[in-house]
Parts: C-alpha cells; sequence; structure tokens
C-alpha cells in the first residue's frame, strides 16, 4: 500500500543528486579542461507477492562527457592545450596523475608545472627544467619544449584504454586507478591555447528546468497519494465502525 | 542539499574573475602593467559509488562510479608577462625594456624591488628616479650642465656636457632577470618584489643573453587586450547569470519539499 510513496521517494532522491551534478558543472563553467558530468538512471525491479512487478529509479553511475572543450587561444607560450585524446603526466606526493588542463608556469628553479604546482613529466619520467637565462619558449605540435638555448625536454601526452575508469580528483587531475597509460598517437599539442570546459550553459540550464520540475511533479504525486491513503483510511476505517 | 552550495561556490568564483577583469581594464594604459588571469580547479569529489567496486560475486566490476563534485575554487591569479605595445614619446628619461628583465628600484625602506614601467626623471641632485622618485640601482647621476642624455640598447647613460665633442658616459643600467615572472609579488605602483616562488635575481647589463635590450624615447604600454578582456567579462558575467539560476532552483526544490504534507 505505501509502494507509490517509495517509488516516488526514489526519484526524488536521485533527482536531488541530479541537481548537485548539475551544479557542479555550471560552478565549473569557466575551469581549463573540466569535463562535464551526468547522471545514468537504471530501472530497478522489485517482484511483490501478486507476481507484478514494482519499478524503482536508481542512479547507478556518473558518466564524463570526453568531448574536447572550446580551444581559447591566450597567446601566453605557457599555455597549451592537447587536441585529441590525451592528458599530460604530472607528479605528486602519491605518484604520477594525470590532467588535460595545460596552463603551465615555471617555479623557482624553472620547472616546468601546473596550476597547483605539480611537476610536468617528460616522455622519460622527468619533470622538465629550462636552462637559466632562456627565453623564447616555444612548443612544437608533438610537445617539444625548445628555448633559445636548445631542447629541454618532452613533454608527455598518454592515453588511457578506458577513459570512463579514470577517478576524478580535485584541481582537474585523474587517478588511473592501475590503467597503463600508452603513448597517445595523434593527438597535438597546441602552444597559446587553453582548452575551456566542455559544460554547455544552455542545457545544464535546462536540465535543471526540468529536475526541478520532476522535482515538484514527484512532490505532487506524493501529495495526491497522502490523499488517497487518508480517503482510503477514513472511508474502510468509518465503515467499520458503523 | 549540495547544489545550493556549489552554486555559491560558483557565484563567488566568477565574482572573483570580475574583479580580476576589471582591474586590467582600470590598467590599460598603465605604463608596464602585465594583465592578469584568474584560475580556476574544481574542488573535491564525494564518492557515492566508488568506480571500479565489485557489483556482483561474478567478478563484475562497476563501470563508473557516481563521484559528486563539491563546486569550484580559485587556484592562482597568474601574472602573464607578455610584452606590451611600445609607444614612442620622444622623452630622452623614457625607457621601454623590449624582451625579458626589469629596471631595480631602491624603495625608501633600503629593499630593492623591481619594475618595467620606465618613465624615469631627473631628482634635484641629478640622480635617475623613477616618477614616485625612488632611485634606480645601479645609481646614477648626470652632470648638472649636461645638455641631453643618450642612453644606448645595451643601457649605458651618456651625457652631452658643453664644450666637449664627445659624449661623456655616467653610468650602466642594469636589469634583473628573474627564473618565474610571475611568482613576483606586486606593491603597487608598477612595483614588484622577489620572493621565495619568484626566484633569486640575476643581474646582467641589457643585452646579455636573455635579457632585453633598452630603447630611448619609448615607453612599455600595459599588455591589456581590451577586446579579449571584455570578452571574458560577457563570459564572467554569464556564468555567474547561471550559477544565480542553480541557487534559485535549488531553492524551489527546497520549497516543494516545505509544501508536502
Amino acid at each position: 500500500m505505501e509502494n507509490a510513496g517509495y517509488i516516488a521517494l526514489s526519484r526524488q532522491m536521485t533527482l536531488r543528486r541530479e541537481m548537485d551534478v548539475i551544479a557542479n558543472n555550471m560552478a565549473n563553467l569557466n575551469t581549463p579542461a573540466y569535463k562535464g558530468q551526468s547522471m545514468l538512471f537504471v530501472e530497478y525491479l522489485e517482484s511483490t507477492d501478486s507476481g507484478e512487478k514494482m519499478s524503482f529509479v536508481q542512479d547507478i553511475a556518473l558518466v564524463r562527457n570526453l568531448t574536447e572543450g572550446t580551444m581559447n587561444a591566450t597567446d601566453n607560450p605557457l599555455d597549451t592545450a592537447i587536441s585529441g585524446e590525451g592528458y599530460y603526466e604530472v607528479e605528486t606526493p602519491l605518484g604520477p596523475r594525470y590532467t588535460r588542463n595545460g596552463v603551465f608556469r615555471l617555479d623557482a628553479e624553472r620547472t616546468l608545472i601546473t596550476a597547483s604546482g605539480e611537476k610536468v613529466l617528460d616522455d622519460g619520467g622527468n619533470p622538465i627544467v629550462l636552462p637559466p637565462d632562456s627565453s623564447d619558449v616555444t612548443i612544437t605540435r608533438d610537445g617539444t619544449v625548445t628555448t633559445d638555448q636548445g631542447p629541454a625536454g618532452k613533454i608527455r601526452v598518454v592515453r588511457f584504454e578506458d577513459e570512463q575508469a579514470l577517478i576524478k580528483l580535485a584541481g582537474g587531475l585523474y587517478d588511473a586507478d592501475g590503467q597503463d597509460p600508452q603513448p597517445a598517437e595523434g593527438s597535438e599539442v597546441v602552444q597559446g591555447m587553453v582548452e575551456g570546459s566542455n559544460v554547455a550553459g544552455i542545457i545544464e540550464l535546462t536540465k535543471m528546468i526540468q529536475t526541478v520540475r520532476s522535482y515538484s511533479s514527484t512532490g505532487r504525486m506524493v501529495n495526491d497519494e497522502h490523499e488517497r491513503q487518508r480517503r482510503a483510511i477514513q472511508a474502510l476505517g468509518g465503515s467499520t465502525r458503523t | 542539499m549540495r547544489s545550493l552550495n556549489i552554486g555559491a561556490t560558483g557565484m563567488l568564483a566568477q565574482q572573483l574573475n570580475v574583479e580580476v577583469i576589471s582591474n586590467n581594464i582600470a590598467n590599460m594604459t598603465t605604463t608596464g602593467y602585465k594583465r592578469q588571469r584568474a584560475e580556476f580547479q574544481d574542488l573535491l569529489y564525494q564518492n557515492m559509488r566508488r568506480v571500479g567496486s565489485a557489483s556482483s560475486d561474478a567478478g563484475t566490476i562497476v563501470p563508473t562510479g557516481v563521484q559528486l563534485g563539491l563546486g569550484v575554487k580559485s587556484a592562482a591569479i597568474y601574472r602573464l608577462s607578455g610584452q606590451g605595445n611600445i609607444l614612442q614619446t620622444e622623452n630622452p628619461l623614457d625607457l621601454a625594456i623590449n624582451g625579458r628583465g626589469f629596471l631595480m628600484v631602491e624603495l625608501p625602506n633600503g629593499d630593492t624591488a623591481y619594475t618595467r614601467a620606465g618613465s624615469l626623471q631627473l631628482s634635484a641632485d641629478g640622480d635617475i628616479v623613477t616618477a614616485d622618485g625612488y632611485v634606480v640601482q645601479p645609481g646614477i647621476t648626470v652632470p648638472e650642465d649636461a645638455q641631453a642624455i643618450t642612453i644606448n640598447e645595451s643601457g649605458e647613460v651618456f651625457a652631452d656636457l658643453a664644450g666637449q665633442v664627445a659624449p661623456q658616459r655616467v653610468g650602466q643600467l642594469e636589469l634583473a632577470n628573474f627564473a618565474n615572472e610571475a611568482g613576483l609579488d606586486a606593491i603597487g605602483n608598477n612595483l614588484l618584489l622577489e620572493t621565495a616562488a619568484s626566484g633569486q635575481a640575476s643581474v646582467a647589463t641589457p643585452g646579455s643573453a636573455g635579457y632585453g635590450t633598452i630603447l630611448q624615447g619609448a615607453l612599455e604600454t600595459s599588455n591589456v587586450n581590451v577586446v579579449a578582456e571584455i570578452t571574458n567579462l560577457i563570459t564572467a558575467q554569464r556564468a555567474y547569470e547561471m550559477n544565480s539560476k542553480v541557487i534559485e532552483s535549488s531553492d524551489e526544490m527546497m520549497r516543494s519539499v516545505t509544501q508536502l504534507r
């Protein structure tokens, strides 16, 4: 008898979480190389005594939209973007991590680092250090970093068998979670560009309206169900008393 | 509801973005100003259903989990040290640095500050000083009876003296370079200070390998590109509005909860 309420509840809980996902996409509308996420819903069937099946809703997974974000020209020599699939490898205290955010800079030792200070690794797994007093940094399409004093290293760009299985960490980093990185062939490093977020504001806004409307209509259903039960109790309970 | 707070982080980030952009536009014509850029990163993720966990005892695993992000944070405000345009002024004490390097200035407290704003002047004693009256290092004094000052590409300062055919060399300007220019600490008045992040200053004469050259009679304008700033401003404003919609919608969802009986 209470099942209708529980089914509505399962829907409302997932809608709340979907709203959180949309809000996170919206908040990262301007985050470089951010990949939008969307919720994947499945039906969860439960058999009842009468043999009929009841269908609840469950949010089983978050799918990352892996399309390339818009490329914005910045003319800053240390801004890079990967055209095609692939990730940069960076060094963290917990081991190598991967990112598509190519907004690099130099530290006090002229090592190439990311915005949050992780060292960018070359194809040999070593940090890339520019010679002191060098200028005119050029990064070619294959990732080779050159200054006026000669080549300084080649930025490593890797790809993964299953990109969806990478674990998202804060700061635009990904954890490989046991997958072996392979050299990304056919991908190019573009200098002076930053890959923007691939979140489309309009689509998120439409999804948000849909979420809010579904939420309130499910709420109305809960109300109607409450009303129905109240009337059933009144009618049936009343008949036994008289 | 998380989405309320997530929307708030988004609005805060865009507000910071607008602040940085407005400072760039305000300093559009400031000599030697380097434009800044706010950079954002996604905040932590909360694992609701861990990716790669077993979904059955037959060994199947969850291909993609449920990882809820918690919003955005500002990672850094980064100074972009691209060369500004060179503006001809014909004033002999206006210097532009073409390439890398900073002029060194002694602050009243004895510290050394660095600047690319080369609008220099002479003090009452004939010292070469900045627009604020701070002495340029190494100190150069121009004789009182000098009729003209010439500064060449490599920073040598010559003065034409009455009764002398050849100009007299009165000093040598030097430039300071840093491993990481973006790590310098801006203190206002076009001045920057050395920090642990910038690395130690290495000093050399202009025109040495890796150092810029001096251009007399010119100033380096700011490297702010107004069209790019306005475009960024529009993007930031729209993103701000969309995040306010997130808060509004979350509010509406909460209202529909309170209306349940």
